[in-house]
């Protein structure tokens, strides 16, 4: 979908995002040579839709998307979750966080680089992927999970 | 005024170029299969995903690369008959690596990361309304996982599909054309029609449709080694204007197995059964191999 403004017959460009109210996305444009702005606001339905997609709204999700490894993470909740899946909401919506990134962990500690390689992987793999790393760091008395906890909890599943 | 295709680019909202990086990023996953085959049935309950697993371990014992994506997320079974359940797939070097069977077949399936009776939710904005889109959700979930694992290479990637005509295609046109389609039927005219059905719905697609194997296809007495009628002989029955590429007798000794997550290929002397899968394996993987 692209916005037009009609009395500059100039393309009009996305400024941001946000959540308007439950169920509910606003997508503001701006005109880059009249400086116009307009809220596009979604029902539940057209908000489904998108989320159907799959895509988040919003050039960040674009440049996340362009590394496959980080595309299953902006990709998302958009659809099928687990019961320890998160807001589906939050995916569609540019600059959210990931909770996991943010939240401090419970058990072992993680550390930066094999946090990254976790949150690099599907969000509804996540959970199960993060309960078998820190069963193995556990069986084998690691307080810190890092690329060689990792590695031997690959070796533990037979990969 | 300017017309859509007038203007370049989308204004930044990035839909369009998330989705195409997200199939550039499916095909560069799955460069390295050789052979992509979608067994779909068109009817439930004609054995299609303990087939599928077993076809598995029987090309894994002819020396074959194989891996199986359970593509039914909402009833996955491929875990439990891999004996993978509650393995999960872990991140690794070049993406996420999958659970592997005893029998070294790699397997993705949301029953590794669901427990027993846990069930996959699809959350709507819109409230009693999930139908609508479910199906658009379920296969961009399924492009999700397929974007991040790591195959390496493979011989084979067998496809379990839900059942039903209308996924049927829907999975083989969500696969590509390079996807070939394996039927499963039944001795059963019910079965027969609904895979004749499934022949039809497919014609318009350029996917391959490699042939039927006829599961259930009599019954492998354990007592004497004899194969027995399951199904009453019918006259009515729809003809399948396909290749039949094997006929599995039912054997309740496969079931045990199944549940139990083990390959037929770990039983010795398994009997006609075994034989059968055998063969339907090796002129599965020839057909293949004549594929343009």
């Amino acid at each position: 979908m692209k916005f037009l403004c009609v009395p500059c017959d100039s393309q009009m460009r996305l400024r941001a995002t946000e959540e308007s109210e439950p169920g509910s996305l606003a997508v503001v444009y701006e005109c880059p040579e009249c400086g116009y702005e307009m809220a596009m606001l979604t029902n539940q339905h057209e908000t489904d839709m998108v989320r159907s997609l799959g895509v988040r709204i919003g050039p960040a999700a674009a440049a996340a998307i362009a590394n496959p490894g980080q595309a299953a993470s902006a990709m998302s909740a958009a659809s099928g979750e687990t019961s320890a899946g998160r807001c589906p909401f939050s995916a569609m919506l540019g600059g959210t966080t990931q909770p996991e990134a943010a939240a401090k962990p419970e058990g072992p500690e993680w550390t930066p680089g094999a946090l990254e390689r976790l949150e690099g992987i599907p969000e509804m793999v996540r959970p199960m992927a993060r309960a078998g790393i820190e069963m193995v760091a556990r069986e084998n008395g690691h307080q810190v999970i890092d690329e060689a906890v990792l590695a031997a909890a690959r070796s533990r599943f037979g990969m | 005024m300017k017309s859509y295709s007038q203007i370049q680019g989308d204004g930044g909202s990035g839909v369009a170029e998330q989705i195409a990086d997200l199939e550039a990023a499916i095909a560069r996953r799955m460069a390295g299969i050789r052979h992509v085959v979608a067994v779909g049935s068109g009817k439930g309950g004609v054995g299609k995903s303990t087939l599928t697993r077993q076809l598995g371990a029987v090309l894994a014992a002819a020396g074959k690369r194989v891996g199986i994506l359970d593509a039914d997320l909402n009833g996955p079974s491929q875990a439990l008959l891999g004996g993978v359940q509650g393995v999960p797939p872990l991140p690794g070097e070049e993406g996420l690596l999958l659970p592997v069977s005893r029998d070294g077949v790699k397997i993705l399936s949301v029953g590794s990361l669901l427990a027993e009776g846990e069930a996959l939710s699809w959350p709507s904005a819109s409230p009693r309304h999930t139908h609508v889109w479910r199906a658009t959700r379920e296969l961009a979930k399924l492009a999700e996982l397929l974007a991040a694992v790591h195959w390496g290479p493979l011989d084979v990637l067998l496809v379990d599909l839900p059942p039903g005509p209308e996924r049927t295609v829907q999975f083989a046109d969500f696969l590509g054309p390079q996807a070939a389609v394996l039927l499963v039927s039944i001795p059963s005219a019910l079965a027969r029609g609904v895979v004749a059905r499934s022949v039809s719905a497919l014609a318009p697609l350029p996917n391959h449709l490699l042939g039927h194997v006829e599961n259930m296809s009599g019954y492998a007495c354990a007592g004497c080694g004899t194969v027995r009628p399951l199904f009453p002989e019918s006259k009515e029955a729809a003809e399948l204007a396909l290749p039949c590429l094997g006929r599995i007798p039912f054997d309740p000794q496969l079931a045990a197995l199944s549940d139990d997550g083990r390959a037929i290929t770990e039983v010795p002397d398994a009997g006609p059964v075994a034989a059968a899968l055998a063969e339907a394996g090796r002129t599965l993987f020839e057909r293949l191999e004549e594929v343009p």
